[in-house]
């Protein structure tokens, strides 16, 4: 199936497009459009685009709404949830201190690929890597 | 640096109702974590830059969901100076908040863990570098004799 989201794709994005074909849909297929571009196609889920429903939703990251939305419990993605929270919005309360730096990474990465396509197939292995090791840790 | 005048700058104009409190103090916390500055009771500022525009985008997004309305501008001051102005806000504010670590850090047996992780709030929004906050990070590295780089 189809997916879609904005340019431009940073560290939400990337862990989300890992999750959706790791653990949603293999052969998913990514689509990008311009930042408030519309409409959007009507052949492809949207995701991380505001008001859509598999976004940010009160004051969580689309990482975490999805693993919400598709009862994904697995205790080390709720980790990287709480990560990717704090690497992507503004939290009083910061436990994790790989956050600020994935972010940068995820941002590093954008910029070293030719496009948000092959940043996301990057992205993969930072995800992979990252549940790796919280899985040792866990 | 870009000269002030071309400074562009992001607007969040929100309403949201008052009971629960509990919402508009999320809200409001949220403004301060982030460094924006509030402009006669009424609009929230800040530079624009990929990351705020995202942030304040996100927040617009949660305002809604709890049940409020918000508007968000990018816009540029047209009044002769009052970039600049606006500049030395939020300048001055960071400053402050530098002054008082390297207060702290001038005390007998500084926490240094403590005023490192207070340091990197500052940084966060330290959106136009201070000079300040340099001399801070290099007062951190030499602590204790530690190398400067």
């Amino acid at each position: 199936m189809k997916w879609v989201t904005w340019e431009r794709v940073g560290v939400d994005r990337m862990a989300c497009a890992w999750l959706i074909t790791k653990y949603l849909d293999p052969a998913a297929e990514f689509l990008f459009v311009p930042a408030g571009y519309k409409p959007l196609p009507e052949d492809a889920e949207p995701f991380d685009i505001p008001g859509v429903r598999l976004s940010h939703h009160r004051g969580h990251c689309t990482f975490y709404t999805m693993l919400r939305e598709y009862d994904l419990h697995d205790p080390v993605l709720q980790r990287i949830a709480r990560v990717v929270d704090e690497a992507d919005t503004v939290q009083e309360v910061n436990l994790e201190p790989a956050a600020a730096g994935l972010d940068l990474i995820c941002r590093g990465l954008r910029l070293v690929s030719p496009d948000d396509q092959v940043a996301l197939e990057r992205g993969r292995l930072i995800y992979d890597a990252l549940y790796a090791q919280l899985n040792v840790e866990a | 640096m870009e000269q002030p005048q071309g400074v562009l700058w992001v607007l969040l104009v929100y309403k949201i109702p008052r009971e629960p409190t509990a919402s508009r103090a999320q809200v409001w916390r949220k403004l301060k974590r982030l460094g924006a500055l509030l402009l006669h009771d009424a609009v929230w500022v800040l530079p624009a830059t990929p990351w705020t525009r995202e942030q304040f985008q996100w927040l617009a997004v949660e305002i809604g969901e709890l049940g409020g309305e918000a508007h968000l501008w990018e816009s540029r001051l047209l009044l002769n100076g009052q970039s600049e102005v606006l500049v030395q806000q939020f300048q001055a504010r960071v400053d402050v908040a530098y002054q008082e670590i390297l207060k702290d850090l001038s005390q007998e047996e500084p926490d240094l863990a403590a005023l490192s992780r207070k340091y990197q709030q500052v940084w966060a929004q330290d959106y136009f570098h201070s000079e300040l906050g340099r001399q801070v990070r290099k007062r951190l590295m030499h602590a204790r004799g530690g190398f400067a780089s």
